[in-house]
C-alpha cells in the first residue's frame, strides 16, 4: 500500500526530469544535424509536467507559470486529505486527494485556486 | 519581541489546557505524550460531532467536517506509530483534566442553538486550537524522548495552526454579520 503510493509520488516526481531528457536529446539531434534513429521529433511531447506538493498544509509553491497544455501534478504528502479547487467559480475541482495521492491538472487556462476543504491554503496557475 | 509575547500567551493556553501543574511536578514519559495527543485529538473530534448535529451553516459544517477528518487521521498516525514502538499509550493527570474540560464545553455547546451555537463552537474552537498549538510546541514536543514521535507532533504543527487560521476566518465573518442582531454572547 504505501510502497505503492511512494513509486507513484516517484513516477510524478521523475516526469519532469524524463521530458527535460527528451527534449535535450531532441535538441542535440538538431544541433549536430544528425538524422536520430530514434524516435522522430514529432512524437517528442512538447509539454512539460510540473509538480506542486501540498506539504505541511501550503501548496509548494503556492505560484506557478506554465504553458498551456502542460500538466500540473499536485501531490499530497501531508497526512490530512486535501483537494484542489478553482476559487472564484468553482469551475473544476479535483476532489478529494488522499494523503500520499496526487492529482494531475491539465493547463488550459489561468486559475486562483483552494482548498475547499481548508479554506485558508490557497494557490495560483499563470497560463501563458 | 513578537516571540516572548506568543511565549507568554503559550504558557497562559498551556495552564488552561491543564499542562502546566503537571510539568511543574514532573515531565510526562512518551506513553503519556501519546495518550495526551490522542485524547486531544479525540476531544475535537467531539466538539464536530456536536456541530454536525446542530449547525446549519455551511462554513461551520465545512469546518466541522474538516476536524473530524484530519483528527481522525492524526489518531491514526499516532496509532500506528504506539502500535510500530510497542508502545502502551499511558493514561494521566493531564489527559483527564482535558477530558473533564471538555465535558463542561460539551455541555456548554449542546445548551445552545442557531447562531449562538455557531459562534460559541466556532469561539471554543479558536480558543482550543490555541491551547492545543500551544501544548504541542512548548509541552510535547520539546518533552518527547522518542524520535518519531516528536516527528510526528512536530509533523501535525503546521496542520492545527492551519485549523487555527481557519477557525478564525470563520469567527471574522461571524463577527462581521452577526454583531448588528446579536449582543454580546
Ligand atoms: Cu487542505
Amino acid at each position: 500500500m504505501a510502497a505503492s503510493i511512494w513509486v507513484k509520488c516517484k513516477q510524478a516526481a521523475l516526469l519532469p526530469v524524463i521530458c527535460l531528457l527528451l527534449n535535450s536529446c531532441t535538441d542535440n539531434t538538431a544541433d549536430n544535424g544528425i538524422q536520430a534513429e530514434t524516435a522522430p521529433a514529432a512524437e517528442q511531447p512538447k509539454f512539460e509536467v510540473l509538480t506542486v506538493e501540498i506539504k505541511d498544509m501550503k501548496f509548494v509553491p503556492d505560484s506557478i507559470t506554465v504553458k498551456k497544455g502542460d500538466e500540473v501534478v499536485f501531490v499530497n504528502r501531508d497526512i490530512v486529505t486535501h483537494c484542489v479547487t478553482e476559487e472564484k467559480s468553482k469551475a473544476w475541482t479535483s476532489g478529494m486527494i488522499l494523503a500520499g495521492e496526487s492529482y494531475i491538472w491539465k493547463a488550459t487556462e489561468s486559475a486562483a485556486y483552494i482548498c475547499a476543504i481548508h479554506k485558508v491554503m490557497k494557490g495560483k496557475i499563470v497560463v501563458q | 519581541m513578537k516571540h516572548t509575547i506568543l511565549k507568554c500567551l503559550g504558557i497562559a493556553f498551556v495552564v488552561s489546557l491543564g499542562i502546566a501543574p503537571a510539568k511543574a511536578q514532573n515531565t510526562l514519559t512518551d506513553p503519556e505524550i501519546a495518550h495526551v495527543a490522542v485524547t486531544a485529538n479525540s476531544i475535537d473530534i467531539g466538539y464536530a460531532e456536536i456541530a454536525k448535529e446542530k449547525s446549519k451553516d455551511a462554513d461551520v459544517l465545512n469546518f466541522a467536517k474538516a476536524m473530524a477528518s484530519d483528527h481522525k487521521a492524526v489518531i491514526d498516525q499516532a496509532v500506528a506509530l504506539v502500535t510500530k514502538l510497542h508502545v502502551t499509550p499511558a493514561d494521566n493527570g493531564v489527559s483527564k483534566k482535558m477530558l473533564a474540560d471538555a465535558e463542561k464545553t460539551k455541555k456548554m455547546l449542546r445548551s445552545k442553538s442557531g447562531k449562538a451555537f455557531d459562534k460559541a463552537y466556532i469561539d471554543n474552537e479558536v480558543a482550543y486550537h490555541k491551547a492545543v498549538i500551544a501544548a504541542v510546541e512548548t509541552v510535547l514536543i520539546p518533552q518527547s524522548h522518542n524520535a518519531e514521535l516528536k516527528d510526528l507532533l512536530q509533523k501535525v504543527a503546521p496542520t492545527l495552526k492551519t485549523h487555527l487560521e481557519h477557525a478564525e476566518m470563520v469567527q471574522s465573518n461571524f463577527n462581521g454579520h452577526g454583531s448588528k442582531h446579536m449582543g454580546k454572547m
